[in-house]
């Protein structure tokens, strides 16, 4: 079975690496991006299967990011990443195509089931 | 509440006002508590009371006095009636007498008449049918009596020298006034003349009728206690006797003069105890007055029965109004009461919702302030665990443990300032006199909302000015006003908008800083309110309204100020004044 390659969004650099690093010991291919450009080059260029994205990052709103991955892939599923609960912003990115969404602190095997699941869904569909 | 009792000018409604005024209706808009629906609760019931019993009143004594007038019109018509009843039912005793004497005069001659034995017997008939005739007498053309049928012997006595025999001689028949004559008891003559023609001559009958006869007829009205009835003559004297005005012959003191042709009523007042009615009746055909005097005026006094029922029925009524104005009242104060407290209820939800809201914008700040640390501890922590976990040599993985310890205690250091922070601006509702560098509060402050101008790309300018005095302030309050203030702007500009912040001296006592943005503006006719209280334009649940209140009360109470202005468009200059020595005043809630 082949690594699920996993693009990880979130300006705070420590928190992306951290958790980057987390998700290699547990066998997934992952890219880290600190903002939303960057974030799109990666897309564009790596075609990860499934992005986690942080809603507040710099350059471009979070839904706008999610709605922009999903116009150009839609088969690329988006699990979301949100510091407090918003949850107008939640629910917009859902009816915007996210798959899911996990709360910060991030439980890591919540954070992997939610990511297989992606995967599963991807094959499947 | 304000004071509503202010001086209006005159207009139209100033009866109302000064009815208002004199049951200070208005002043209970002023006391409060309970003590405020009860003084509501006496003021409406009196103005109520006054207003529905007036009018009973008057209706009450109105109907009084209209009943006692109609009482009192009622009685004299009765009086006059029965008056001219009396009067006729003397005339018509005269008048039956003067037939009889004519009657005789017809049917007997004079010389039938003459025969003493003839009149005796005449007499007697008629004497049986009519009591009271005294005695008959036949005079003849030169008064010289001829004959006498009678008590007394007055055959032959000469009347010719008598101011009635005078009389009789140009007219057909006479009544006399009453006097005493030879007999020394008081009665009156009625004397017919009758023509011989062919002898060119006459003769004259002459009865005479005992008064008390006369009496009778006079006193047949109707009198009560006090009351009297009587005849005078034209000259007032008393043709019969009075009960209480004198005795046959004598003068009645209080006669006047009244009009012949009918019967006349005429009040009279002598003194408190003496008052009542003289009745005036001319007799026909004598020189007569009957007279009652009517002292029973029983219009004078209301029946006490029309007066117990009046009174009854003005109780009932007054206990009816007050029970309904009473009931009114109740239900009208209560309304007040309940609509007055739902507004209270209304109010204290707006401040709980207003508080809930900023609360929530508080959370939601803090929350997010803190996740992100957290995050980061949680997956620094989870990195070495997993390490832990997937590895027997922990010496080769020292120096990268230390880097993710200290990548930990870094988060922890940003939370701690985060909670710091908060604190610091939990404590505000006392004033504080801290020695203050206004740049550093300010670029705290910011601290709190660099992140969110960030997100939105919003262009934060700081123009601080270098080595401004440090100012003795409330620092936490101080920082609130330019947390509401920059916060505002924040919501005003669009995405990639600038907010500009500067200080600068203004004067030896005055720091001034100015937070200037391009955003949407306010509009004039906005601009006005954006100081009170719950006045917001911003979206439900975002704004409570209270943010730009509070400020300007908060900067009233360290003694500066707050000033705006404004242009659509193009963007919004705030600029705070700020005392070097902030006023002396003693601390309190806002």
């Amino acid at each position: 079975m082949s690594q699920t390659k996993v693009l990880l969004v979130d300006d705070e650099v420590e928190f992306a690496s951290a958790l980057a690093e987390r998700l290699q010991l547990r066998n997934y291919y992952v890219h880290t991006a600190n903002n939303a450009l960057e974030a799109l080059g990666l897309v564009y260029k790596d075609r990860p299967d499934v992005v986690i994205l942080d809603l507040r990052i710099p350059g471009m709103d979070g839904i706008e990011t999610l709605k922009t991955i999903k116009k150009y892939d839609p088969s690329i599923e988006v699990i979301m990443l949100t510091g407090h609960g918003d949850v107008q912003s939640v629910q917009e990115g859902m009816t915007s195509g996210a798959f899911e969404y996990i709360m910060k602190p991030v439980d890591i095997g919540e954070l992997t089931s939610k990511i297989d699941k992606a995967q599963k869904k991807r094959k499947e569909g | 509440m304000t004071e509503n009792n202010k001086p209006s000018k005159k207009d139209k409604k100033s009866f109302l006002y000064s009815l208002m005024n004199l049951l200070r209706l208005n002043a209970l808009f002023n006391t409060s508590g309970s003590d405020r629906y009860k003084g509501l609760k006496i003021r409406i019931v009196l103005l109520d009371a006054v207003l529905s019993l007036i009018p009973l009143f008057i209706v009450v004594t109105i109907s009084y006095f209209w009943f006692q007038q109609i009482l009192k019109d009622d009685f004299r018509n009765q009086l006059k009636w029965e008056i001219e009843n009396t009067k006729q039912s003397i005339e018509y005793f005269l008048d039956e007498r003067l037939s009889t004497l004519r009657f005789i005069t017809s049917t007997y001659t004079y010389e039938e008449l003459s025969d003493q034995k003839k009149l005796n017997d005449v007499f007697i008939k008629i004497k049986k049918e009519f009591p009271g005739i005294v005695d008959f007498g036949v005079i003849d053309a030169d008064g010289i009596q001829r004959s006498y049928a009678g008590p007394y012997r007055l055959q032959g006595v000469d009347y010719s020298n008598q101011n009635w025999f005078n009389e009789i001689v140009i007219r057909s028949s006479y009544i006399s006034d009453v006097f005493m004559g030879y007999r020394k008891i008081p009665h009156f003559a009625i004397a017919v003349k009758k023509e011989i023609p062919e002898k060119r001559t006459f003769w004259v009958l002459r009865v005479t009728i005992d008064v008390e006869t006369l009496k009778k007829y006079a006193t047949s009205i109707n009198l009560r206690e006090n009351d009297d009835a009587f005849i005078v003559n034209h000259n007032g004297i008393l043709q019969t006797t009075s009960r209480s005005h004198g005795n046959v012959l004598e003068t009645f003191k209080n006669f006047t003069a009244v009009p012949e042709e009918k019967t006349s009523l005429k009040d009279f007042n002598h003194s408190k105890d003496d008052y009542g009615i003289y009745g005036y009746a001319y007799i026909k055909n004598v020189p007569w007055i009957f007279v009652s005097v009517i002292k029973s005026t029983p219009y004078a006094k209301i029946p006490n029965i029309f007066r117990n029922e009046l009174f009854y029925i003005t109780v009932l009524s007054i206990l009816f109004s007050v029970a309904v104005t009473f009931m009114l009242t109740q239900t009208v104060v209560n309304r007040i009461k309940k609509s007055d407290q739902e507004r209270e209820v209304a109010i204290s939800e707006i401040e709980h919702s207003s508080k809930m809201a900023s609360v929530g914008r508080l959370a939601a700040g803090v929350a997010h302030e803190i996740n992100n640390p957290l995050a980061i501890i949680n997956e620094k922590a989870g990195l070495m665990k997993d390490i832990l976990e997937g590895s027997e040599n922990l010496e080769k993985n020292k120096d990268k443990f230390l880097v993710l310890l200290n990548g930990i205690f870094d988060s922890v250091a940003r939370c701690r300032t985060v909670t710091h922070r908060l604190l610091g601006f939990s404590r505000r509702m006392d004033i504080s006199h801290d020695l203050t560098d206004i740049n550093d509060a300010i670029k705290e402050v910011i601290g709190f909302i660099e992140k969110e101008m960030l997100y939105r790309n919003i262009k934060l300018v700081l123009n601080f000015k270098e080595n401004l005095p440090r100012v003795i302030t409330d620092k936490g309050q101080i920082q609130q006003v330019f947390l509401n203030i920059i916060n505002n702007a924040v919501d005003a500009v669009e995405e990639g908008g600038q907010i500009e912040v500067s200080s600068d001296i203004k004067d030896i006592n005055t720091i001034r800083v100015l937070i200037k943005d391009n955003g949407v503006g306010i509009p004039k006719d906005k601009l006005k309110h954006i100081f009170e209280p719950f006045y917001t334009t911003k979206e439900k649940d975002k704004g409570t309204g209270l943010g730009l209140s509070i400020s300007y009360g908060i900067m009233q109470k360290l003694g500066g100020m707050i000033l705006v202005e404004s242009e659509v468009y193009k963007g919004t200059n705030f600029i705070i004044e700020i005392p070097v020595a902030a006023k002396a005043v003693k601390g309190g809630g806002l």
